[in-house]
């Protein structure tokens, strides 16, 4: 994406000044890679086109990039008026990557420890697979997490940016258990097949996946300020919408 | 005219933002100058504001946006979804009632009659 870069040459010293400008504020956005790129080149061209209008009006350069960026705010403004929405757009990213990735690696789990559930019944499953409970938990706050910050949310109440990074973080440690468990189960009560290789390296893979989402999500979740809970009437009109 | 505050919009923002992008699709900067002057400068919302809203509302799916090269800058333009069309629609018979009901007590004036 060329046009979402923020270093473009600066031919002209108000080039050079909004180029620091959206440089600074790229340090202090934090989320998905691909939305932090659209924002700056939408702020960017909103920038440009507001230092066009102010020397259209009679600005000489050096006014119309102050008049401009004094209007856009500091860069650290800018950003957390951003945060809400780049947190949110982390969670849905990070949760549609456990749900993509969830049935890819469980699979192999399945074969290799309990190859035939409509045999053994439930019972026998949840023996040999003793994470499955927590793996219901994780899909089913994925699914609710999902729903509260997506389209939904205008029937549902929508899930505020810290408590859709809270879930982000429930279903990162669930899924790091669950990984954890059942690969230490098979390791220590049967010799490895090599079908076990690829589910063991798929889910070693996502372990690593999951300490690094722990510590983004954290580290994110400690920026973003709490909503104050909305009166139940209010909740109850949002609702209804 | 005094500019409003945004925090006295909580609430109607969207509507506002619905409004401003029913006659054709507009680019952010475009939205905010069209709130400026559309209020006599009254809606001189910050960006801060005006664009994580936008961002909401496309995650809600009431807009939805394209990217255009325009002088080898691209360019975000957003336009109304069906289903912000139909949110606009229920929004301003909410904010008529709402109106209404605001300038009754705040001007002391009759309720007025229904048919």
């Amino acid at each position: 994406m060329a046009g979402d870069r923020l270093t473009n040459t600066a031919s002209t010293p108000a080039e050079a000044r909004i180029d620091a400008y959206l440089g600074e504020l790229t340090h202090l956005l934090r989320g998905p890679r691909r939305r932090r790129a659209q924002i700056l080149a939408e702020l960017r061209d909103g920038l440009d086109h507001t230092i066009a209008e102010r020397s259209r009006h009679g600005s000489t350069e050096d006014e119309a990039v102050n008049s401009a960026i004094s209007h856009f705010g500091t860069p650290q403004a800018v950003a957390g008026a951003f945060g809400d929405e780049l947190a949110t757009a982390y969670a849905r990213h990070t949760i549609a990557w456990y749900i993509a990735t969830g049935p890819l690696i469980g699979v192999w789990w399945l074969l290799l420890l309990q190859p035939q559930p409509w045999r053994t019944g439930p019972l026998a499953l949840l023996v040999a697979i003793p994470v499955l409970p927590l793996i219901a938990i994780a899909i089913a706050t994925a699914a609710g997490t999902f729903a509260a910050t997506g389209r939904l949310i205008r029937w549902l109440p929508e899930a505020s940016p810290h408590r859709a990074l809270t879930a982000t973080i429930a279903i990162a440690t669930l899924t790091l258990i669950s990984d954890v468990t059942v690969v230490g189960l098979y390791l220590s009560s049967t010799a490895v097949r090599p079908l076990a290789i690829l589910a063991i390296s798929a889910s070693l893979t996502r372990i690593a996946g999951s300490l690094v989402t722990l510590r983004h999500a954290t580290l994110m979740r400690h920026t973003i300020r709490p909503r104050t809970p909305e009166p139940a009437d209010a909740r109850r009109h949002h609702a209804r919408r | 005219m005094l500019p409003m505050r945004p925090e006295l919009l909580k609430g109607h923002l969207d509507a506002l933002l619905l409004a401003v992008l029913e006659p054709g699709p507009q680019h952010g900067y475009a939205v905010i100058e069209a709130l400026r002057t559309s209020s006599d400068g009254a809606l001189d919302l910050p960006t801060g504001t005006v664009y994580p809203a936008l961002h909401r509302m496309e995650r809600a799916g009431l807009i939805a946006s394209d990217w255009q090269t325009v002088n080898g800058r691209r360019r975000r333009t957003y336009h109304l979804t069906p289903s912000g069309h139909a949110a606009l629609t229920e929004q301003r018979a909410v904010w008529d009632q709402f109106s209404t009901a605001v300038t009754t007590i705040l001007g002391r004036r009759a309720w007025p009659a229904t048919v």
